[in-house]
């Protein structure tokens, strides 16, 4: 296959023009700049071409470059890229031409990029214009040439997927092996991301001592969660009925009051007993629970008059005292109601954790995974449960001292998050019935315990019980059957730990802990024939196992172990058949483990840790976890629907929740949860780039910064990251009264002047510029500081961008190609869990050209890398 | 033996400063004592900040008040505002310029955080190999009485990447040692017993490891060359766990001293700079008090900001650290970035005074006298790994007089090199002024804690006049 016969490339710019010099009055949508932009499209003409073969042994086509290629470098380019003046350190006139066996590649690559985006020749440099059919001769060469030379390249694999297992993904396969319903893996170090931000980079990932051995504590730790010994556990059982609270409670006069009373309202504004039956009140906030010997939670009691009423934002604290275990999974049941129907408000119930040992030495800690929504009428009541594992929780470390200072107490706070406006009849939740045990099982033992320790004939005989629970274990936990003579060497551990323990379970967990320190369940392995291990040069690339398949599968798109349906079809050898393969993908897409990578691709590619670093959101605002959150959730929102990639330049809709809308000046939108919703244009949303998360990881702080914001966009969704900063760069002189009277995008326009300063700048700021219209929140503005935003820019190929806008409109119109590209060059990245080079280049390419092909449908790409060469190669 | 108990005076101290100690430490102190050596403990502490000091221009009028290093002679130097936080401590301080890696020097400054330990020469690109660092040269050596042979700590944790270290420590084969980066988990490292059949436990331990070790073996066998290059990583990791198993073998009888943690505040993170800094400065100094460990190293964050500890600023009031150095031409900005130094200095201080407080539980001198607290960075002016700003505390009963302000190299005496420079062209021009290796003091450094060598990171020789 031939790729990219260029014959457009260099016009662009002019194209562009063409489409923005519509009649007036009538500008093309954005909807019909990206149908236009994708009739443009390279690849979708590649698309049309006929494969030829390729040539078996490639070789440089040098006499076409000493005939055609070299005369046009040497009128127009050496000038100033020659003896001289070597201008961005690059002796044109002294890179080797043959692109396959010589050292500058990288060299060509950059020429390749800037000639294709009509970056070079300068647009000023009337002398050096370069005619269109001499720029379409150079790009031509070029792009067959570096075709040629990745296939040369690829053979000698620089990066091999061979990896360990990242930190979350060590934490999931924990959980899906095991049946630990939540992550425990945090004393693990932090990993480093790879320069596309992807943290699975198999040349980053590092193993040290300390790790090793926080793994080998990790896997018994996880173990003693999901087993058990011994008879089941009495649990500690507390038993909140708020009809006995409000008989008993001894308060004073001023705390209670009537319905028909004068202090009623402000009193029903705080959390309160109430008797929905006589109209008295009692503030009550506050409560002290013991526990109950002997009983058991689970009742179902008559709904009763007497609850306890918490309006927006207020609690009901209950002081548990010292009582509760140390570990198992701590059980709350709340009947709860609401006492107002309206659609468009909502409430909700979050669990929050607390002591307060001694004078300022507290702590409080949102325990309850997410809130969980009140949906049943104050009359008809219903049950919400949490589960809370204490041995994961920050617990008092007093609780078990003899005396009583500092206090030892445990406080449990019930929350209700809600969006009620106030009003004379709010909406509040109202609870009659608390029951809170530990430690909580649903059946004994549990099924995380009978997963490992199974039923079976010979479980009295340890020898050949042994036998099977490590057989069975070895084979889920190391994605592969496993052979008797590996099964030994367990066997010969549990022979020599027996002893130390008095059950078979003790014993056991310490092995099989042992194998969950072992290489085969930490890293992605991907073993070599016997006569081909251990030797690099075979030629062509090896492919790997189908349950090698399967795991590579499973860490793309649950960023954990396979499960039984896809080791067993590897093990069938039917998983690589290309039907089967999209039915699993299709099957694990669906899958709530895909949720998974939804978040980590997600994060990574877009760069959303830096949201932590964002310190002008307040953080009791759920604004910042909402920005955080939005393009994860628009990303699950194209990749369900499989929608284009190109919405994630700009889309019709946003997907929001009701934080975040208000913020957008969405109207309607209610409730903590993420939505698409459609929006107008002059919400002056849709798509990522317009993300508020985006543009304030990408600010000061305090304003706007075009230069992180340019950047970010020719990283992230460009794959076109500018070059670090060159030598000599004087800084914008901040004392200087000129200066300082500047607005900053006269600031930047004045710094970029310079000479020394224009040759980067000129390539990202007038990115970050067309942001203007949004501040350090993400906010639109049309003003800033009482003058009108300008958000006009000019690229450096002398585009110009009429704000964010006019940015879309020349993405959607001109850089389709290179953004799809980018895409799949980035899902390649992460799904092989190493980083692409130029041997992956023609891989790379012929993956966007089917991509494109298809419609940039989101879903079909991750079946388009799914059954691509690369996938299956080691 | 000194087996004197500990008096009531000093555990009044020791709550007044912020730390009570529960009553079994008390007993345990004793203990550990009358089980300790009777050679008083060598102690070794590194503080690496990253993003270099502020080194105004002469001309600049910022220059009197925030240029970073003093001015005068050895003995009769005058402090900045950046550095008058230490006058109290004046006589047991020492302040050195003119010292950098000759590898680093024409390296952006961003690159090495990783080898200011090291003095490896890692480049500015292509393959990365590092070194061992100072500290675990002396923890092989100094480690072996201790329960811990080192503590490596940092605001971010974990090593880093590549020329983006997040760990000042570097074992014998150059691989970074991860370092903690929460104070709950530093602590409980420190001073939380893991159990009482600890024996039982390493034995199988041991047969543990064997087996991994036959297992990487098989797998290895089935591998690529280059994918055995990975999982020697792992094996390593495996033989370096066999080694501490070896070590812990020792200490299994020992009990860990008990602290009390109601005044610790061990959940502190970097975003509340204060607390973080004092609490993670209080765990050093338990576990030296303790004999926990000897050696420690902790880095205040990576270079190039972005992460959690850019925050560490705020305590003054500051946003993003890092940005400090970027902004030293706006107006106030010297002030700003030594306003930040000044409180490092300060937090620095604060715990050499502790240490100076503390009598040496064997009697010989206070804390200090037989601690080396070194506190750093590699780079000077921006992004320059040249002149580095080096502060030393204590160690006079390792031989280490103080007092002083120590110029090594030629040409530089006033610290204008490089000075009021705010660009890339800084490093990336000629060095024209000669600099000692730092190398040579870490040398010097081995040798006073008795480590046989007259080189580190390939440099021959000692500091003079240290």
């Amino acid at each position: 296959m031939r790729i990219l016969i260029v014959t457009i490339l260099m016009l662009n710019a002019s194209a562009y023009r063409a489409l923005a010099a519509e009649p007036a009055g009538k500008p093309l949508t954005l909807d019909e700049v990206r149908k236009a932009g994708r009739a443009k499209s390279l690849f979708l003409k590649e698309a049309e071409k006929k494969i030829e073969p390729t040539p078996a042994i490639p070789a440089a086509n040098l006499d076409h470059f000493q005939k055609s290629i070299a005369p046009v470098l040497a009128q127009k380019c050496v000038a100033c890229h020659g003896p001289n003046s070597t201008m961005a350190n690059l002796r044109i006139d002294r890179l080797n031409p043959d692109l396959l066996a010589g050292p500058d590649v990288d060299r060509w690559r950059g020429i390749y990029k800037v000639l294709s985006n009509s970056e070079m020749p300068p647009e000023d440099a009337v002398e050096y214009r370069l005619a269109d059919a001499d720029r379409q001769n150079v790009v031509e060469w070029l792009s067959e040439e570096m075709s040629k030379a990745s296939i040369a390249r690829r053979n000698r694999s620089e990066h091999s997927s061979f990896r360990r297992m990242t930190k979350y993904e060590y934490n999931y396969a924990l959980q899906d092996l095991l049946g630990l319903p939540y992550p425990i893996a945090n004393s693990l170090p932090p990993e480093t991301a790879s320069e596309d931000g992807f943290k699975n980079s198999s040349d980053l990932l590092q193993m040290s001592t300390m790790q090793f051995e926080a793994y080998r504590e990790l896997g018994l730790k996880a173990f003693q969660r999901v087993t058990v010994s011994g008879e089941r556990p009495t649990p500690v059982t507390y038993i909140i009925s708020m009809q006995e609270v409000m008989t008993n409670l001894k308060v004073d006069k001023n705390q209670r009051f009537n319905v028909t009373g004068e202090t009623d309202s402000n009193h029903r504004n705080r959390s309160h007993l109430f008797n929905r039956t006589t109209g008295e009140g009692i503030l009550f906030s506050e409560g002290n629970a013991v526990p109950k010997p002997g009983e058991v939670a689970g009742h179902t009691p008559d709904v009763s008059p007497v609850v306890v009423v918490l309006p927006r934002s207020n609690e009901l604290k209950l002081n548990l005292d010292r009582f509760l275990p140390d570990e198992g999974m701590l059980r709350v049941r709340i009947r709860a109601g609401r006492t107002t129907n309206q659609p468009n408000e909502y409430a909700s119930l979050r669990l929050i954790f607390s002591a307060h040992t001694s004078n300022n030495a507290n702590f409080s800690q949102v325990v309850s995974q997410r809130d969980l929504p009140v949906t049943a009428s104050a009359d008809k009541p219903e049950f919400i449960e949490f589960d809370i594992p204490l041995s994961e929780i920050q617990r008092n470390p007093f609780r078990k001292l003899e005396t009583t200072f500092p206090r030892r107490d445990e406080f449990l706070h019930i929350r209700n998050e809600s969006n009620a406006p106030g009003g004379k009849d709010p909406l509040r939740v109202v609870i009659d019935y608390i029951e809170v045990s530990a430690p909580h099982f649903d059946q004994w033992p549990p099924q995380s315990h009978l997963n490992i320790f199974f039923k079976s004939e010979n479980k009295s005989n340890e020898q050949v019980y042994g036998q099977e629970v490590l057989t069975r274990f070895l084979e889920r936990a190391w994605r592969r059957p496993v052979a008797a003579d590996e099964v030994g060497p367990y066997m010969d551990l549990f022979a020599k730990y027996r002893p130390d323990f008095d059950t078979f379970e003790g014993a056991m967990l310490e092995v099989l802990a042992t194998a969950l320190a072992a290489p085969e369940f930490l890293y992605l392995t991907q073993r070599s024939s016997a006569e081909n291990a251990g030797n690099d040069k075979t030629g062509k690339p090896e492919t790997i196992s189908d349950l090698e398949l399967a795991s590579r599968l499973s860490f793309f798109l649950w960023s954990s172990l396979p499960d039984q349906e896809l080791l067993e079809l590897a093990r069938k050898g039917t998983l690589k058949n290309p039907a089967v393969l999209n039915s699993q993908v299709d099957r694990m897409l669906a899958d709530p483990r895909a949720e998974r990578f939804g978040q980590h691709f997600a994060e990574q590619w877009l760069g959303l840790d830096g949201m932590g670093s964002v310190t002008h959101i307040n953080k009791d605002d759920p604004l910042g976890e909402a920005m955080r959150q939005e393009p994860i959730a628009f990303f699950r929102e194209v990749l369900y629907s499989n929608s284009s990639v190109m919405d994630f330049l700009h889309s019709d809709y946003a997907v929001v929740n009701e934080r975040l809308a208000q913020h957008y000046g969405i109207p309607g939108v209610f409730g903590p949860h993420f939505r698409k919703v459609p929006i107008m244009t002059e919400t002056h949303r849709g798509g990522i780039l317009t993300a508020a998360g985006m543009l304030s990881m990408n600010s000061d702080g305090t304003d706007s910064h075009p230069l992180k914001r340019g950047v970010w966009l020719l990283e992230r969704i460009l794959q076109d990251p500018p070059p670090p900063p060159p030598a000599n760069v004087p800084k914008v002189d901040l004392t200087d009264p000129r200066i300082l009277q500047m607005t900053l995008k006269e600031r930047i326009a004045d710094h970029r002047s310079k000479a020394a300063c224009i040759s980067c700048h000129s390539r990202i700021d007038p990115w970050g510029i067309a942001f203007e219209n949004y501040d350090a929140l993400g906010a639109w503005r049309t003003n800033i500081k009482n003058k009108p935003v300008d958000a006009t820019s000019v690229l450096f190929n002398k585009q110009e961008l009429a704000g964010v806008d006019g940015l879309k409109r020349y993405l959607l119109a001109d850089r389709q190609d290179q953004f799809a590209k980018a895409m799949v060059h980035k899902m390649s990245a992460y799904a092989l869990g190493r980083p692409l080079t130029f041997a992956d280049h023609r891989d790379v390419e012929s993956l966007t050209v089917q991509f494109r092909k298809q419609g940039d449908l989101l879903a079909d790409l991750i079946h388009l890398v799914v059954n691509s060469k690369l996938f299956r190669s080691k | 033996m000194n087996n004197k108990p500990v008096t009531i005076d000093r555990r009044d101290f020791l709550r007044g400063a912020g730390v009570a100690l529960a009553l079994p430490w008390l007993e345990s102190l004793v203990l550990a004592k009358s089980s300790a050596p009777s050679v008083t403990p060598k102690r070794f502490l590194s503080v690496y900040h990253p993003d270099g000091v502020g080194l105004p221009l002469k001309s600049d009028p910022a220059w009197n008040d925030w240029c970073w290093f003093p001015r005068g002679g050895e003995k009769d130097f005058q402090l900045t505002k950046v550095l008058d936080v230490l006058e109290p401590l004046r006589s047991e301080i020492t302040i050195y310029s003119g010292l950098s890696h000759p590898a680093a020097r024409k390296v952006h400054g961003h690159s090495n955080a990783d080898q200011y330990l090291t003095g490896a020469d890692i480049g500015g690109e292509g393959p990365y190999k590092n070194s061992i660092s100072v500290d675990q040269a002396i923890a092989e050596h100094a480690g072996e009485f201790t329960r811990h042979a080192s503590m490596v700590m940092s605001t971010n944790g974990g090593i880093g990447g590549p020329r983006g270290a997040q760990t000042q420590s570097y074992n014998r084969e150059g691989r970074p040692i991860p370092a903690m980066n929460r104070p709950k988990q530093i602590f409980d490292t420190l001073f939380v017993t893991s159990g009482k059949d600890a024996h039982a436990r390493l034995a199988r331990s041991k047969s543990a490891l064997d087996l991994l070790i036959a297992n990487t073996k098989s797998l290895e066998k089935s591998l690529s060359n280059q994918d055995r290059q990975t999982l020697k990583q792992y094996l390593d990791a495996v033989r370096d766990t066999e080694v501490k198993l070896e070590k812990a073998q020792k200490w299994i009888d020992t009990p860990v001293p008990v602290i009390d943690t109601s005044k610790l505040h061990l959940e502190a993170t970097p975003e509340e700079a204060r607390l973080y800094f004092q609490t993670m400065y209080e765990l050093i100094y338990l576990a030296f008090l303790s004999d926990s460990t000897r050696v420690a190293t902790f880095q205040l964050g990576r270079e190039n900001g972005e992460g959690p500890h850019d925050l560490l600023s705020k305590a003054v009031g500051l946003n993003g650290a890092h940005g400090l150095t970027h902004a030293v031409k706006q107006t106030g900005g010297w002030k700003n970035l030594g306003t930040y130094n000044r409180y490092q200095a300060e937090e620095f201080g604060r715990f050499a005074q502790r240490l100076k407080d503390t009598p040496e539980p064997t009697g010989n001198g206070n804390m200090l006298d037989n601690t080396f607290a070194m506190h750093g960075s590699a780079s000077s002016s921006f992004h320059l790994s040249r002149n580095y700003p080096i502060i030393s505390a204590g160690g006079k009963n390792l031989g280490f007089t103080n007092g002083r302000y120590l110029k090594f190299g030629k040409g530089n005496e006033d610290n204008q090199a490089g000075a009021g420079i705010d660009t890339d062209a800084g490093w990336q021009a000629e060095a024209r002024v000669e600099e000692e290796p730092l190398a040579k003091l870490f040398t010097t450094l081995l040798q006073r804690f008795g480590v046989e060598t007259d080189t580190f990171a390939g440099m021959k020789g000692t500091l003079n006049r240290v």
